[in-house]
């Protein structure tokens, strides 16, 4: 049964987006995710697998476009329908919303320069693609930077002894990359091209960054093995190698004096869609839970019909809610303003993925021994959200940076 | 000291700017269709501009009780700068140079509109005795 829909100014479009990318979501993305979900890392990202088909799926649909303004032939949707999009493609399949999510990195990027050259390397080619060859991914985590480089903000970002490990030299136009991103890039081992943060001023430590947008295809740049690992495992994950990789110096749209702003605005958008991301785990699981409580039979009676089970669907049923609520807040918030206010996107981001893990976890509970089973998406759904935990910033180092804003913006 | 000296330069410097532009036919069609009613809160020298898609899109220089779609708060420095293409849009907006309400999809359409201002920007501000850096 679908949920009550308690915004009441949601416009028709919304409704029938909605509608749309459910069944999409149910009917295509989630069986390819189980099916995925019990290969080798390698057999997902083979040529003319489930994943190529589903992803190839996704941007025919023009879904690989949310985020791009029509202005340039993308969907360019309001902050509540781009929520819609991402909650409701997750409920499918988390995996393929953050492998969707990603793509759209360095095209988005672009979108912000209103500049001839850069609509047409990045933006063009985009938004044409209808095989998802053309796909980005976010290279900022390395194998010695995990939390410590998405902390913006906090004492060690200016560290000169703490500093990223891809490090760049400027040669005529171009800057010459050296360096390796962690086994953690979504997208990693497919991607075209990557939004990549790199070190220009090591005196200033982290905060001495770049972002620069890098052809992948390239002689220089290499890539791990695909990542095998406990959740999401429809999202091919990997590390790319940087020897002598080049970058046009108008590449590098971001240099030291605002790599730090747009880190946190790069974060709070991230952010903001985990929210949205892990409401739709977490109401896959509720579903599923609800259903099966009304069909097994314990002691002659629906397990729905046992007081404690209701108890705990009611609470499943509140987590969800609220965190839906609140991810759509954060995200219209954030959208609507810029600069955002980040700790707005952490606390959406920390609150879902936490609220996804306890739902799934009571789903399990109520699903008993098939729980664990492989027969029932349940378990699958469990991982996924435990990988959201530590995706996109632990959650742990992700409430320190936003306690750490929340103070600096009382004593400052 | 600010590039504008007074609200009533920046006015016709910046009105006749976007005046310009709403009348441009790459523009002005694209923008009236869009249905996007810009205001620019300015600072230093204080002032407002909106741009408003009524009457086959028109400028107006001061209050205005529109209720804007996108409002762009900045000061007369960032505006010329920007305007000569010497800060881009991520950059201002990250060192919060620019602080933008409204929603971002509809911020990011406007951009590629502003084309013709970039390029008529120079002369304009060099016509009127303001610095132009290499000009
Ligand atoms: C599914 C998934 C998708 C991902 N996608 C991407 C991607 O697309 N691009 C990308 O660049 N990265 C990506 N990542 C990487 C992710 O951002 C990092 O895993 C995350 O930031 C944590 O870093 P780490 O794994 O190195 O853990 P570490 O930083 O080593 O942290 C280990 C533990 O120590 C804690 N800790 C660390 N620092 C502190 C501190 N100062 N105080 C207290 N506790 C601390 C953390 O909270 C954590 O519990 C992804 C990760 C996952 C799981």
């Amino acid at each position: 049964m679908p949920y009550t829909e308690l915004d009441l100014t949601l416009a028709e479009d919304h409704v029938a987006l909605k509608e749309a990318v459910h069944k999409f979501a149910v009917g295509v993305l989630r069986p390819a995710a189980i099916e995925l979900d019990k290969m080798t890392p390698e057999q997902v990202i083979a040529k003319d697998s489930l994943y190529w088909r589903c992803m190839k799926k996704m941007y025919e649909l023009n879904y690989h476009t949310v985020l791009i303004s029509d202005a340039y032939g993308g969907l360019g949707l309001d902050p509540l329908a781009t929520h819609i999009v991402w909650e409701e493609l997750a409920y499918g399949s988390a995996g393929f919303a953050v492998s969707l999510g990603c793509s759209c990195f360095n095209a988005f990027y672009a979108s912000m320069m209103a500049d001839d050259y850069m609509i047409e390397k990045f933006i063009v080619p985009f938004v044409e693609c209808r095989d998802a060859g053309v796909m980005s991914c976010w290279g900022i985590t390395e194998p010695d930077h995990g939390s410590d480089i998405l902390m913006s903000g906090t004492p060690h970002f200016r560290d000169p002894k703490v500093v990223q490990q891809v490090k760049v030299r400027r040669k005529g136009d171009d800057f010459i990359l050296n360096g390796q991103k962690s086994s953690w890039i979504s997208n990693g081992p497919i991607a075209s091209n990557v939004s990549l943060f790199v070190n220009l001023q090591p005196a200033m430590g982290m905060a001495g960054g770049g972002i620069c947008l890098v052809d992948l295809s390239q002689k220089g740049i290499s890539r791990g093995k695909p990542l095998n690992k406990m959740g999401q495992r429809e999202l091919p994950q990997g590390e790319i190698f940087f020897d002598n990789a080049v970058c046009p110096a108008r590449d590098m749209i971001i240099d030291q004096e605002s790599y730090e702003m747009m880190t946190d605005l790069t974060l709070a958008h991230a952010n903001a869609t985990m929210g949205a991301y892990f409401t739709g785990v977490a109401q896959a699981a509720y579903d599923l839970a609800l259903q099966y409580s009304t069909e097994r039979i314990q002691g002659g009676r629906r397990l729905c019909d046992h007081q404690s089970v209701q108890k705990k669907l009611f609470d499943m049923f509140v987590r969800t809610a609220t965190a839906r609520s609140f991810s759509r807040d954060a995200m219209k918030y954030n959208m609507n303003t810029t600069p955002p206010d980040v700790k707005y996107s952490i606390a959406s981001k920390v609150y879902c993925t936490q609220a996804a893990l306890d739902v799934t976890n009571d789903a399990v509970q109520i699903f008993g021994g098939y729980g664990l089973s492989k027969e029932f998406p349940i378990e699958k759904l469990f991982r996924d959200a435990r990988a959201g935990l530590i995706e996109d910033g632990s959650n742990d180092s992700l409430a320190l940076t936003a306690g750490n804003m929340i103070v600096r913006e009382v004593t400052q | 000291m600010a590039v504008f000296e007074r609200t009533d330069t920046m006015y016709r410097i910046l009105g006749g700017l976007f005046e310009g532009l709403v009348k441009d036919p790459s523009v002005g069609p694209k923008f009236v269709e869009s249905d996007i009613i810009i205001k620019f809160t300015i600072s230093d020298p204080d002032g407002e501009i909106w741009l408003s898609p009524n009457n086959g899109g028109e400028v107006i220089c001061g209050p205005y009780g529109l209720s804007p779609t996108i409002e762009m708060t900045l000061s007369g420095d960032t505006c010329h700068r920007f305007w000569l293409q010497e800060i881009s849009m991520p950059i201002a907006l990250a060192k919060g140079l620019i602080k933008a309400k409204g929603p971002l999809p509809k911020v990011l359409k406007l951009l590629p509109l502003l084309k013709p201002a970039y390029a008529a920007y120079p002369g304009i501000a060099k016509e009127n005795g303001l610095e132009v850096k290499g000009a």
